[in-house]
């Protein structure tokens, strides 16, 4: 290790020798003292490929035989230098040639030869002798140094006799040295001292500066007062040294200052201090140590409290202060004594009183109160301290007593005393706190509450004299006569609590008695809280703000589960603006959400009422009546809807007829559509008739009907797929198929159509017609994911599994993003492309089912069923999936969901949903029949 | 990657990368910035310097900038790591007969800590010579 510089003293991130050009004349690594090495002997060191080879080849034949002799005529003053004399050699010569300058011909090769010739002969006779005696010396040179591998090679032997845990148990070498020598430490800067700043300062300025004095009087400045330049450059000299020079000075006169300070403040006889105490003592008081700091400050501050409460002892701060900087400091006692002479000389201050209560233990606080409540008696803390420090109930309340005695008009006091006593006793001492302190208004109510009724009328009326810009006391009033049920009264009431408040200039604030509105109905006075919102909701509402705030309020009430509120602000709206559709609805769905069947049906009913022409209420009306299973009711709800109101529109008709049906009355249902067809006829109408003859089973009916409807109504694509299915079920499959391809004539975009035909020309045995006509159905609605489905599906039915597949590569292709094709296999695939079509989501679901993850099977049904409620697969997939691995709750949960949903599509629901077999069966029923059909997934 | 290592413009300041490092081991790589060879040497030694930063110091050397020390380590292949502790060339008995550098690339970074770590173990004991925790000769390679 040459120089090592230690990296821990420069800055460790970056290195010293990064970037830096390196010394002159450095010969890298041998200057940190590095051998090379040699991996191959037998090829030997490497090259320097950068070297430039070694002067060209020597031999005897030089190219041209020039270069010789201009060698030595380059060398020309050499030569003469090898003529001197210490060249010369007795036996030799001169050691140069002499005749170096003359080309190198024949003669001198034969002469070079000859004499080589003569060496190589002498040398030879000499070898055999020169080679062994080299051998000798070598041998001998071994002997004496022998190799340290081959000197140690007998100890080294027994190092194989070493076992491998005598190996391990080497102890480590170790770095020894300690860590302060093997981390440097980093460099350390201590700053000057101001005495060596001071001397160093002296020394400089010594040659310029003049004292002022005896400038002045040189004779450079003789009478007439000229500024010499001498005089003013000692000036000038002289302060400026001053102003650099004397720190040390400066200190001293700080010292100094603060003497004259300390000697003002404490000296002053009369009392009239320079130094405002009161600013001194908030500088100590931020000076009081709080965790035992400097001792010198502490020193100060004593000191300095000390002069304070010297010079002004009237001033209960300055002991508080002492005291607690006593305190702080660990000195109890002296705290106490401190305080209790403050006390002594200050005997009306409360703070001082309190402040010595704190610091003393409770036995001698009791004595301590006695004494400051005898110096003090009107002040309302020291008596609640003295309640405080009674541990008995009884001594409490006489306290208490005394000190109402001292101060009757303190409501603290009188709250204090009354939170101790007994129901009777508490009225008793309202009754006395209310005549002392008239403007309490908490008391007025304390009392109201535990009077009798007539006592507490009397109370509040009292209250209000007294008190008559406080409404509280107004809404208690109104509560008692609800909770005395007096109910008349409470309107009036709250009506003229706002005139006599406005009346006394109190400014109502709406949201105030909103909130008030609550809390009346959260105590259980809802007769109240309608009167508040009656009375306040239009206040300060522009009329043409009047709908949304109203709104807003019964939300906002809603959301608080102030359900009375909000009631009673739809009320209120609905009476103002008993036309208004948004008021009504957002009133009708309130009640449906929070209200009982009763109340729903009172809105609804009132709804008819005031607004006899919107239907839409006749039939929310019918429907809860007939949901609730009363269905005469119902009847004379529609019945009224279209006689007295005249409604004559499909809707009413075909609601009157479906509850004919659900209660059996067929005959009447019959005359129903009867006259539905011929005062509100419509294709619906008429496509709902020939469905209800087709259920009861009479086709043929059903089936003029349906030719009917088709005269009327040709472009009504159900019905063609109705009277289809009709002539199907009768058997008449080729006039069933002259309805569908009449149907698809007219309208060619409707898929279903297709399909049925297709179907039934397959169910017929036509299995080429069914292909082309499937072929053409694709042709006029290309892009379309259910003939493609159906395509698949009739392929493999048909028994052409190769063909279905090409068909389902094909529509993969062409309906790209679309969910039913992909299914199984490729579920994952199709869930990237299109999360949100259900058919995937079920697929998926039902993947995870038969990998049996339930968790995650259930949460992807949950979804399907959430994405798409119209869908009854999804319902009916999930509803088989409980049922194998739900709970019962589960079960009535999703059957629950689906007859709140009332699905109608889905490829396995629609068929049997739509059966004319089921025409009457309930959505459960249904659901589960789907349910049956699912197949367990595996 | 050679970029975001630190380079050594001469040979001073090998020779002082060499020296400064009192407790970790200086892994020097000599070759070219371009070179392919180094090119993948150098991204397995980015890849593993701030995990081994605790105990090794990489630096890269371009043997034509810098071609001082071409003949004494014998600097003949296109990319050559040496080992240096406390000024000492630390040998590692890699199995392919040349104990005193690594001169191909080395592109598995979990096998180049483990062989800097056992250079490290060795060179804190004192060892000049270290075995390579895997035999790198090509006789497993036929």
């Amino acid at each position: 290790m040459a120089t090592t510089i230690p990296g821990s003293l420069v800055n460790k991130t970056k290195k010293f020798f990064m970037g830096m050009p390196a010394p002159s004349g450095y010969v890298p690594g041998v200057g940190r003292g590095a051998t090379g090495f040699t991996t191959r002997s037998d090829i030997g060191p490497a090259r320097d490929p950068t070297e430039m080879p070694e002067a060209g080849p020597v031999g005897p034949t030089a190219p041209g035989g020039a270069p010789p002799a201009k060698r030595a005529k380059e060398d020309d003053d050499r030569e003469a230098e090898e003529m001197n004399e210490a060249n010369y050699d007795e036996f030799a010569g001169y050691s140069g040639s002499l005749f170096s300058k003359d080309p190198y011909d024949q003669e001198d090769e034969d002469a070079d030869r000859i004499y080589n010739e003569v060496d190589d002969r002498l040398d030879e006779r000499h070898r055999e002798r020169r080679e062994k005696k080299y051998k000798e010396l070598v041998e001998k040179y071994h002997k004496e140094r022998p190799k340290i591998q081959q000197e140690f090679s007998d100890l080294k032997r027994q190092l194989a006799e070493v076992t491998d845990d005598e190996w391990q148990s080497i102890p480590e070498v170790g770095d020894m040295r300690n860590k302060a020598k093997r981390n440097a430490r980093a460099e350390k800067f201590t700053p000057v001292p101001d005495s060596v700043i001071a001397m160093n300062m002296n020394y400089g300025s010594m040659n310029t500066s003049i004292d002022v004095n005896s400038g002045m009087s040189t004779p450079f400045n003789s009478g007439s007062g000229i500024l010499t330049p001498g005089w003013k450059t000692g000036i000038q000299t002289g302060t400026s040294s001053s102003i650099d020079l004397d720190l040390v000075k400066i200190g001293q006169a700080r010292n100094k200052i603060m003497d004259i300070k300390l000697n003002q403040v404490s000296d002053s006889v009369t009392g009239q201090t320079v130094v405002d105490p009161k600013g001194y003592l908030t500088d100590l008081q931020s000076m009081i140590p709080q965790h035992g700091g400097d001792i010198n400050d502490v020193k100060k501050a004593r000191m300095l409290l000390k002069s304070v409460r010297e010079t002004n002892p009237r001033h209960p701060p300055a002991w508080i202060a002492s005291a607690g900087l006593e305190e702080a400091v660990g000195k109890i006692q002296t705290a106490r004594n401190l305080i209790m002479e403050g006390c002594e000389k200050n005997k009306g201050s409360e703070e001082l009183w309190l402040a010595a209560i704190r610091m003393h233990p409770p036995e001698l606080g009791k004595s301590i109160v006695a004494n400051a409540v005898r110096s003090c008696p009107h002040s309302v803390r020291l008596w609640v301290k003295a309640s405080d420090l009674e541990s008995d109930l009884k001594d409490k309340k006489k306290v208490l007593r005394k000190a109402l005695e001292q101060i009757p008009s303190s409501v603290l006091l009188w709250k204090a005393a009354v939170e101790l006593e007994e129901p009777e006793e508490a009225r008793i001492l309202l009754t006395r706190a209310v005549e002392c302190c008239r403007t309490s208004t908490e008391m007025w109510l304390a009392l109201a509450r535990l009077e009798t009724y007539e006592n507490a009328r009397k109370v509040l009326n009292k209250a209000r004299e007294h008190i008559p810009t406080d409404r509280q006391i107004w809404l208690s009033a109104a509560r008692l006569e609800e909770t005395r049920g007096q109910k008349d009264m409470v309107d009036r009431i709250v009506a003229k609590a706002l005139s006599s408040l406005k009346a006394n200039q109190v400014e109502v604030n709406r949201d105030q008695w909103l909130k008030d509105a609550i809390d009346a109905e959260q105590a259980k006075c809802p007769l109240t809280c309608q009167a508040i919102i009656k009375n306040v909701i239009s206040l300060g509402v522009e009329d043409e703000d009047k709908k949304t705030t109203w709104l807003e309020d019964a939300e906002c009430f809603e959301k608080q589960n102030a359900f009375a509120c909000s009631r009673a602000v739809f009320s209120i709206a609905l009476s103002e603006m008993p036309r208004k559709k948004s008021v009504w609805e957002a009133a009708i769905a309130f009640e449906r959400e929070h209200g009982t069947i009763e109340e729903h049906e009172q809105i609804l009913i009132k709804a008819t009422e005031v607004v006899p022409e919107v239907e839409v209420y006749w039939l929310m009306l019918a429907k809860l009546r007939f949901v609730n299973k009363r269905i005469d009711d119902a009847r004379n709800t529609l019945k009224d809807a279209f006689e007295k109101h005249n409604h004559q529109s499909e809707t009413i008709w075909l609601a009157a007829t479906k509850i004919e049906i659900e209660t059996d009355q067929f005959e009447t249902a019959r005359t129903l559509y009867a006259k539905a067809r011929s005062k509100a006829s419509s294709a619906r109408v008429w496509m709902k008739n020939a469905r209800f003859e087709w259920c009861l089973g009479n086709l043929k009916e059903a089936r003029e009907i349906i030719e009917k409807a088709i005269e009327l109504y040709d472009d009504y694509p159900k019905m063609y797929l109705v009277l289809g299915q009709i002539l199907e079920q009768m058997g008449d499959s080729q006039a069933a198929k002259n309805a569908y391809t009449q149907g698809i004539r007219k309208c060619p975009g409707v898929i279903p159509l297709w399909i049925l035909l297709v179907r039934l020309e397959e169910s017929n045995g036509q299995i080429v017609k069914a292909r082309v006509d499937l072929e053409k159905a694709r042709l006029r609605n290309p892009k379309n994911e259910d003939l493609w489905l159906e395509s698949v599906r009739f392929e493999n039915r048909v028994g052409c599994p190769e063909m279905a597949k090409e068909r389902m590569s094909r529509a993969l292709q062409e309906c790209d993003g679309s969910g039913p094709h992909g299914r199984r296999a490729k579920s994952i695939d199709a869930l990237k492309k299109c999360e949100h079509n259900p058919h995937v989501l079920i697929a998926a679901a039902r993947l995870f089912w038969s990998e049996r993850k339930i968790k995650k099977s259930r949460e992807w049904f949950l979804r399907a069923v959430n994405l798409d409620p119209d869908n009854g697969d999804a319902f009916a997939n999930y509803l088989a999936f409980e049922q194998i691995h739900g709970k019962e709750e589960d079960r009535q949960k999703v059957i629950n969901k689906c007859v709140l949903s009332e699905p109608k599509h889905g490829y396995l629901w629609a068929p049997i949903a739509k059966d004319v077999k089921n025409w009457r069966k309930s959505m459960e029923e249904i659901l589960l029949m789907v349910a049956a059909k699912i197949t367990i997934p595996t | 990657m050679s970029y975001m290592l630190p380079h050594l413009e001469n040979g001073w300041q090998v020779d002082q990368a060499i020296l400064a490092e009192e407790d970790r081991v200086v892994v020097v790589r000599f070759g070219h910035d371009w070179d392919p060879t180094c090119m993948q040497m150098d991204e397995t030694l980015f890849k593993i310097a701030p995990k081994v930063k605790n105990f090794a110091v990489v630096y890269l050397v371009d043997i034509t900038k810098v071609p001082d020390f071409n003949k004494m380590y014998e600097l003949y292949d296109p990319c050559t790591a040496m080992f240096f502790f406390r000024n000492k060339h630390i040998m590692v008995d890699l199995g392919t007969g040349n104990n005193n550098k690594i001169n191909w690339a080395v592109t598995d970074g979990q096998e180049l800590i483990d062989i800097i770590e056992t250079v490290y173990r060795g060179a804190r004991k004192g060892r000049g010579l270290v075995i390579s925790p895997k035999d790198y000769s090509t006789k497993y390679k036929y």
